[in-house]
């Protein structure tokens, strides 16, 4: 049972990061179908950057896994701009720009992985190996029944977004910026005539998922796989979108959703592994979180609130 | 205030500004955009560009290589090219076809991949002889993708689901469940895939002796483009390609010309899947002749990318098509000759990728050009009338 | 020092195809309330436009206070005290009034001296406030798509009063509002002209001129033609030089001559996603050779009566006949053959696909029928021909006649485009819904004269319009509709305007 929690968070707050990224980017009226290609792209600078300061550091440092989020960050934000360009500025197709978006990452990050292990580390090799993180146990909390699970076996990354989804929620529901952010979804027009460059509020929006979103890679490269490489696209970014969707577009009912998510996944690795079947069952526990966004997607898309102004262009000449 | 028009403006209106041509003229030069890009990218990298290039038109038999093997030339490699080409076309095509409708069917790899494994369990495994086991193959390939995009559009239609969503979600649960169905009960042991199909089932036949040469000859490629002049009459000359067209220009407008939307929602994707369904078993039971677990082909992507270059006009189609899988194809010679990594293929299919998606804004940007030239040229006339 | 409190000096500006402006002078004294009148297209707006700082003047010059200013933004305009009230309200519907009226100029306060937040609770009380100043009552903290169209309004102007606008330019206000709102909005313009405001008001409708305006600018086409003192000059010849000719108020209508039962609904009541009535148990019957006109404000249910006869909305309860056949269950392509025609209110949602060819929407209803398609095959030369008599009878205008991209077409166009359709259906009943909003008067007059000549031909026609001078002018009957529900029926000979504007209020009921 612990166990199922421990795993459960660990999943389920990089998505939650993730589809808060999500949410800036729809709420301020950019369908982001991105989110994929973002954390792949960010994890992929965070994880260049650890390894170039674990060659230099040694492997015991601390540091590196630090710097990497925060470079995963900044790499998501940049290759966001590519997104925010293509539908604030050329004024492209969201849903066709997104897309684009992650295969493009998928394509250049498999290639550069590739190049730079050959070229710079004189390693053939499709992977960064990153090593795996230090965990966290809050001594006496943790001891509780149940709810102490919450408290062992932390991923420093898992607080680090704790920190910053509060401070996203503020930033969203409490701030100017916000409150901006939020009138662009529902009428970029309005916005527009309060004397508000819609395109800078879009374009910031656009860049936080790209942030969020790498940060949230950053975290699945640590824990799931202990390596950067192509397996980091699994669909996690689509499922960051279910996640949203369920939410309404607001944050505190996309955590909901993402923990239930979260659980699914540990606790059906759990039933496998409790009831000793072999390995390749596995994979068919892998297909819980799908088949869960599918079926709750049948409950609940019917009747959702989606941002009024979502994936329409914003022309200012247009009235 | 005085207008003036920079030279660069002026030539790119003067290229690309006759609207008449702009479907051809727009695409190209995304073409050659992102050609140029991957040529920075590879020059970057230390290596030639212009010989990658040249790499990939020889390793698609196009252009002649310096030697070949026995059994090999030129012709051969075009012929194994044709067979990398055929799952291309078809999966193209049924990106096209749902984006007419206004669809974005982005689960052609997961449908193609349900195909492919129904197939080679059901035809692929049996005894049956050729003339019944090949058309069997393609029958049940169609009806299989045909389900599976049915099923996003039912889903699009009765729950309001995001396609996109949906078809990603399909994916992967294609993926895990075939993956686990074959590691426990197809797997081949040495090849670590699902185990070979009969050559009577296969669209591909192998080994072809015609003189000294072995050719692979793929059936499909004759359906192939059979099937793009099909869709490209559907769309022009029928009414359900009408209805089609209406639905994805504007749903409510047809809804109110008493268009019956949702059956056009379930029949577009119903159609896309089941394209996606002949790529998948001319891809898995004809390129291929076998499943490799937890992979999906790449296919299904690099499709949207031919897709959007062709403006999703099935003609467009056969020549964008015929560009990446060039890409595609001659990659991994190019990456044996030049030792160059053969994802750089993906790269510059991905840059074309994302200059087509900016088509629109070319297309604006070439318009407001030609507004500004002809504005200062009226000025100018203005300006001697005064005089 | 100059008397002016505005003046715009030669004023030029230039579109593509069309020059919007030609050199126009106007000049505005302090605290009077100065009209803007031209027909759709004359150019009004777009010379406030560049007052407002939405768009720079190609050429000419702009003074404020007799200082000479470069208005480049919405927000330059506001640090000179103007503020504007567009025709489509700018407002975010899931927000509040107070929300709304304070985005862009937050009073912030810091939490915990260094987090920096929205003060909404100081917002509110300051916008209670100054809606008591200025009689514009609104309850701050109500959400926008809580409240009706004339809230809505009163919140545009608390936005410009909030911002301490002194010159306030109001786009067309009382095309949305009812006889009895417009009475009340044109006192409170007259309450902020006499509070010192100085106060544009642009429009096309002469009575109000007439009731507020201290002096009228005439544009036409782009240019101006006058400006009058409003005082000493009668409507009509105001009118005259609006349009530029003679005009007649009213439409020419024959007689009635009524024929059997054409359209009956019985009991309609329509639920929307949310199972909210929308339409409450709405009786009515429409005889061959009558126009039945709903009035009502927007959104009232009057499209979603139009819809549930159509076909495109869901009938919860309730009956609808058509020549006698109960056609409630039927879907929409079976109405249209059963004889239905329908211009909808949203003519690029609904009526047209804009991507589509001019002949291609032409044939939107009957693509599918002989002699355009036989056996799902289609025939491209019907299309054209059937195209090329539609514009030839009905003048629609286009670059490249049958194969224009209808987007490119203009809104006049377009809505001949569908009217040529749907009448060529020779269906029993027409409905047109809004069938002039946003067109000139010519096209107008064209359009009316349609209706009529439908009429005479026998059909029956539903008209439902928000222009109540349309709903007077052409309506045999009229059905007022508030809530959901209709209030009144009589013969529209019977009614007043005032009667009419009172019902529609939900004010008056029997």
């Amino acid at each position: 049972m612990n166990k199922v929690i421990i795993d459960g968070l660990s999943f389920a707050l990089p998505l939650f990061i993730m589809a808060i990224g999500g949410i800036y980017s729809e709420r301020s009226g950019i369908t982001n179908l991105a989110l994929e290609g973002l954390q792949g792209a960010g994890a992929f600078v965070g994880a260049l950057v650890a390894i170039l300061l674990m060659n230099k550091l040694g492997p015991d440092s601390q540091i590196p896994y630090y710097v990497a989020m925060v470079c995963a960050m900044i790499g998501g934000m940049l290759y966001s701009l590519l997104h925010a360009v293509l539908c604030v500025k050329f004024k492209a197709d969201q849903v066709i720009s997104g897309v684009v978006i992650n295969i493009l990452a998928m394509a250049l990050t498999t290639f550069l992985t590739k190049s730079i292990n050959r070229t710079v580390f004189g390693a053939p090799s499709d992977k960064f190996v990153l090593g795996v993180s230090a965990r966290w146990t809050v001594p006496g909390i943790s001891k509780i029944p149940v709810l102490g699970a919450v408290f062992t076996n932390i991923y420093p990354f898992e607080v680090i977004i704790i920190v910053i989804a509060a401070i996203a929620w503020y930033l969203l529901y409490r701030t100017k910026f916000g409150l901006h952010l939020r009138a662009c979804g529902d009428n970029p027009h309005a916005v527009d005539a309060a004397g508000i460059d819609v395109a800078k509020v879009r374009f910031k929006a656009v860049m936080m998922s790209g942030a969020l979103s790498g940060l949230a890679g950053m975290a699945f490269a640590y824990s799931i796989s202990a390596n950067y490489s192509s397996s980091i696209y699994v669909g996690y970014g689509y499922l960051a979108i279910a996640a949203l969707i369920f939410g309404n577009w607001k944050i505190m009912p996309t955590l909901g959703a993402c923990l239930l998510f979260g659980l699914a996944k540990s606790g059906g690795y759990q039933i496998v592994q409790a009831a000793g079947m072999p390995s390749s069952y596995s994979d068919l526990v892998m297909i819980l979180p799908y088949v869960l966004t599918l079926l709750l997607l049948v409950f609940f898309s019917k009747h959702n609130n989606a941002p009024r102004a979502l994936g329409e262009i914003y022309d200012k000449g247009k009235r | 205030m005085k207008q003036k028009v920079d030279p660069l403006t002026k030539f790119f209106v003067k290229l690309l500004g006759n609207e008449k041509h702009q479907k051809f003229t727009i695409p190209v030069f995304a073409i050659v955009l992102s050609l140029i890009v991957g040529a920075v990218v590879i020059a970057f990298l230390g290596k030639n560009p212009l010989s990658a290039y040249w790499n990939l038109l020889q390793g698609s038999g196009i252009a002649p290589k310096a030697r070949y093997a026995g059994g090999k030339s030129m012709l051969t490699d075009f012929f194994s090219f044709m067979n990398y080409w055929t799952p291309m076309i078809f999966a193209s095509l049924s990106v096209a076809v749902a984006l007419k409708a206004g669809l974005f069917n982005i689960g052609i790899s997961g449908q193609m991949l349900t195909a492919g494994f129904i197939t080679t369990v059901m035809i692929g495994y049996s005894t049956l002889s050729a003339p019944i086991a090949k058309p069997l193959v393609i029958m049940i390939g169609l009806i299989a993708g045909g389900l599976v995009g049915g099923l996003i559009g039912v889903l699009k239609y009765k729950f309001n689901i995001n396609e996109v969503v949906s078809s990603i979600m399909l994916n992967y649960i294609a993926e895990y469940i075939i993956a686990f169905f074959i590691n426990t009960k197809y797997v081949d042991p040495v090849s670590r895939q699902s185990k070979a199909v009969s050559d009577a089932s296969r669209l591909t036949l192998m080994n072809v002796q015609i003189g000294d040469l072995k050719f692979e000859i793929p059936l499909g490629i004759i359906l192939a483009i059979l099937v793009a002049f099909f869709i490209r009459f559907l769309f022009e000359k029928t009414t359900i390609g009408y209805e089609l067209k209406a639905v994805g220009a504007n749903g409510k407008a047809a809804l109110y010309a008493g268009i019956n939307v949702g059956k056009n929602v379930i029949l577009a994707m119903t159609i896309s899947g089941a394209l996606a369904g002949i790529a998948g078993v001319t891809y898995y039971m004809g390129y291929f002749a076998s499943i490799q677990p937890k992979v999906l082909s790449s296919t299904g992507f690099d499709a949207i990318a031919v897709s959007l270059l062709g403006n999703s006009n099935p003609i467009g189609i056969l020549f964008s098509s015929f560009l990446i899988t060039v890409i595609g194809k001659g990659s991994t010679y190019m990456s044996s000759t030049a030792g160059l990594d053969a994802e750089i293929a993906s790269v510059i299919t991905g840059l074309i990728l994302l200059f087509s998606a900016c088509g629109a804004f070319i297309q604006y940007k070439v318009k407001r050009g030609k507004d500004r030239i002809e504005d200062a040229a009226k000025q100018a006339g203005n300006g001697k009338e005064a005089k | 020092m100059s008397d002016y409190i505005v003046e715009m000096k030669n004023i030029t500006k230039k579109f593509p195809g069309i020059v919007a402006n030609d050199s126009v002078n106007i000049q505005i004294k302090k605290g009077e309330i100065y009209a803007l009148l031209g027909e759709n297209g004359a150019g009004k707006s777009t010379l406030m436009s560049m007052l407002f700082g939405m768009y720079e003047p190609d050429e000419g010059e702009i003074f404020v206070r007799g200082k000479k200013e470069t208005i480049s933004s919405p927000n330059y305009a506001t640090q000179l005290n103007i503020g504007m009230v567009h025709q489509h309200f700018k407002l975010v519907s899931n927000y509040t009034i107070a929300e709304n009226i304070i985005m862009g100029v937050e009073p912030q306060k810091k939490f915990l001296g260094i987090l920096p937040y929205v003060d909404i609770k100081s917002s509110n009380q300051k916008i209670a406030d100054l809606s008591k100043k200025y009689g514009l009552e609104v309850e701050p903290t109500k959400r926008i798509e809580e409240v009706n169209v004339s809230i809505q309004q009163r919140v545009e102007i608390l936005k410009m009063l909030y911002r301490e606008a002194e010159i306030l330019i109001f786009d067309e206000p009382t095309a949305i509002l009812t006889p009895q709102e417009i009475e009340f909005l044109l006192d409170i313009i007259r309450g902020l002209r006499d509070a010192g405001k100085t106060i544009i008001l642009i429009t096309h409708k002469l009575e109000e001129i007439k009731k507020v305006a201290d002096r009228c600018a005439i544009l036409c086409r782009g240019k101006l033609i006058d400006v009058l003192d409003v005082a000493s000059t009668s409507t009509k010849e105001m009118a005259n030089k609006m349009v530029g000719r003679e005009v007649s108020f009213e439409t020419e209508k024959p007689e009635a001559e009524y024929g059997a039962e054409v359209l009956s609904v019985q009991n309609l009541t329509v639920r929307d996603e949310n199972k909210f009535e929308v339409v409450k148990n709405v009786s009515f019957s429409i005889r061959s050779g009558e126009i039945l006109a709903i009035a009502g404000v927007s959104g009232n249910g009057q499209i979603e009566i139009a819809d549930a006869i159509a076909g495109l909305a869901h009938v919860s309860e309730g009956k609808i006949l058509l020549n006698g056949k109960d056609i409630t269950h039927y879907n929409i392509r079976k109405r249209t053959l059963e004889g239905i025609s329908y211009i909808p209110e949203d003519r690029q949602t609904y009526g047209l696909v804009l991507d589509f060819t001019l002949c291609d929407n032409l044939a939107l209803k009957n693509y599918y029928q002989e002699p355009f398609a036989k056996k799902g095959i289609i025939n491209h030369q019907e299309f054209e021909k059937f195209g090329e008599k539609l514009i030839e009878e009905y003048d629609i205008r286009s670059g490249q006649g049958n194969k224009t991209e209808v987007r490119s077409m203009s809104g006049g166009n377009q809505q001949k485009a569908i009217i040529a359709r749907e009448v060529e259906q020779d269906s029993s009943l027409t409905i047109f819904v809004q069938p002039t909003r946003g067109l000139d008067i010519g096209a107008i007059e064209n359009i009316h004269n349609q209706i009529i000549e439908e009429r005479s031909k026998g059909k029956a026609i539903l008209l439902i319009s928000l222009e109540l001078e349309e709903v007077m002018n052409l309506a045999d009957t009229i059905a007022v509709i508030y809530n959901g529900e209709i209030l009144k029926t009589a013969e529209a000979k019977s009614l007043t305007v005032k009667e009419v504007g009172e019902f529609m209020m939900g004010v008056k009921s029997e």
